[in-house]
């Protein structure tokens, strides 16, 4: 079987079936080309969307339109050791009313429902089809071989959208055969059924609003953290962690994941919960400085394949880079489309589009982020820190007190040392 | 809450072929093993008798971990199911 077509988009993800959209709806005749039975079905994330710039364009009441859970009304932060917890939470009035800073969603829900919009504009959705590789043509890119059957897809350009470990960008010779262990971690989940009540009551939430929660110091040193995202009526809990410390602790992401589930601020969250489903996948957690080729004669890279990534400790962006970038992607090719130039030249548009965007500002503003995000001391130092200086300022000893300037000066030589916290305050002065 | 049965919720639809092949020589001579530990679906076993290591496909998450992790590049072949088969999320 062969085909052809005006672009081909491997992967009907956030990146991909944006791409195909962009292009169906500029009316050109694009493949998008996907391994699951349907789109989504192999996506994985934490389980928080942040807000679609790029997708409130083409639909302005798209927070009507999507399949959503929640929008996040709560956005919190826990500072964790095996028995306290320090928390701080964010809340603002003007965060309950359209358009919503963030949802919760699920992904074979929301990728569906996307790869479907596109459809619905013109775009063929070919699903179970596994790319195996990439067609040159004259030294460019011009289509992908399915493994299914053999089959091969032709078109002039084709965008990798698929995903963090992008095959297609590794065959059109775009990105590097070894990845950097240090810039990829896993995040590992698990889908807890909670009634809506129990939801609202345990969390402090109505109707439809949804709590964020990032915890830190709950991985035994490890670097990464833990997350809990309220769904209408489950909770998606789990971790992400970085391989390479991962690797040097010998630990197993799922025991960690139990330990996290035990401590018992976390556990009575859950209590009465079952598990409805468990996933994982790794992220690109690299910045800027682990993106690719992301342009080649006839390709162009979007989303996880680029490592489009914002990882800055506060937040964790990822698919509203990658929507965004498969939307520049098809307005770059179908520009492409009018010069009939495919070439890494005629496609160069891409990056800089890019450029002008969110998408590598950002990145390039926060750098430096994934370098502060490599002192071991704030996966479990810090946390301990921050829960012994409250445990000391809340307690009733009995005892005469110190003064609170005295109490965290004590506390921050001993746990720390007064060079330490200047160098990791300035290391993070440095990447945010 | 502690879950005892975590594996047991995901659903799979397994292929005949498995999708990713370790070669035997490379993984032998491989101390690190962090396959092993890292794997979040504990496809990788470590055999102590055969210093051998044995990869089970059909809970893969095909989530690229061992991908990453692995340093010798032990895999005669790694890639993601065929077309419908493999990992199959239903909420998530």
């Amino acid at each position: 079987m062969k085909r052809s077509f005006q672009a081909i988009v491997v992967g009907a993800g956030p990146a991909g079936a944006s791409a195909a959209l962009g292009m169906a709806r500029a009316g050109l005749d694009v493949a998008l080309v996907e391994r699951g039975n349907f789109p989504g079905e192999k996506a994985m994330f934490g389980g928080l969307l942040h807000r679609l710039h790029s997708l409130e364009e083409i639909f302005p009441d798209f927070w009507n339109r999507a399949p959503l859970e929640r929008y996040i009304a709560k956005k919190g932060t826990t500072f964790m050791t095996a028995g306290a917890s320090f928390h701080v939470v964010s809340e603002n009035e003007t965060l309950y009313t359209p358009p919503y800073n963030g949802y919760t969603c699920f992904r074979p829900r929301f990728d569906r429902w996307l790869a479907e919009e596109a459809e619905r504009a013109g775009a063929t959705l070919i699903n179970r089809a596994m790319v195996e590789d990439v067609i040159f043509k004259g030294g460019k890119v011009a289509g992908v071989r399915i493994l299914r059957d053999g089959g091969e897809l032709e078109a002039p350009v084709v965008v990798a959208a698929d995903g963090a470990l992008s095959f297609t960008a590794l065959k059109a010779g775009l990105r590097r055969p070894k990845f950097n262990i240090d810039q990829v971690a896993v995040g590992v989940k698990a889908l807890i059924d909670l009634p809506k009540d129990v939801i609202d009551d345990r969390f402090g939430l109505s109707g439809s609003q949804g709590l964020a929660n990032e915890y830190v110091g709950c991985t035994f040193g490890i670097r990464g953290g833990g997350f809990i995202y309220t769904n209408y009526d489950s909770v998606s809990v789990g971790l992400v962690v970085h391989l390479g410390s991962l690797r040097e602790s010998g630990k197993t992401p799922y025991d960690l994941l139990n330990d996290f589930l035990d401590q018992p601020q976390i556990a009575k969250l859950f209590k009465g919960g079952r598990l409805l489903e468990y996933s994982a996948h790794v992220i690109p957690e690299g910045g800027y400085d682990m993106i690719p080729e992301i342009v080649g004669d006839g390709i162009l890279v979007t989303g996880d394949a680029a490592a489009f990534c914002n990882v800055s400790g506060v937040n964790l962006e990822g698919i509203n880079l990658a929507s965004h970038s498969g939307i520049l992607a098809a307005k770059t090719v179908v520009e492409a489309h009018e010069r009939k130039d495919f070439s890494r030249k005629g496609l160069s548009r891409y990056r800089e589009l890019l450029e002008e965007s969110f998408v590598l500002k950002d990145l390039k503003t926060f750098r430096h982020a994934p370098h502060m995000l490599h002192i071991d001391r704030i996966y479990e130092t810090y946390p301990e820190l921050v829960c012994s200086m409250m445990a000391g300022i809340y307690g009733i000893s009995g005892k005469p007190k110190s003064s609170i300037s005295k109490l965290v000066f004590r506390e921050v030589m001993e746990k720390v040392g007064i060079k330490n916290v200047m160098s990791d305050v300035l290391t993070a002065w440095r990447a945010l | 809450m502690n879950i005892d049965e975590i594996f047991d919720y995901t659903s799979f639809s397994i292929d005949r072929e498995p999708h990713i092949v370790l070669d035997p020589a490379v993984c032998a001579g491989c101390d690190q093993r962090g396959c092993v530990t890292c794997c979040p679906a504990r496809c990788y076993t470590f055999n102590e008798a055969e210093k051998s290591v044995t990869f089970v496909y059909d809970g893969c998450l095909e989530c690229g971990t061992c991908y990453v992790v692995c340093e010798l590049n032990a895999f005669t072949r790694w890639r993601y199911p065929r077309g419908g088969f493999g990992v199959s999320f239903r909420m998530t």
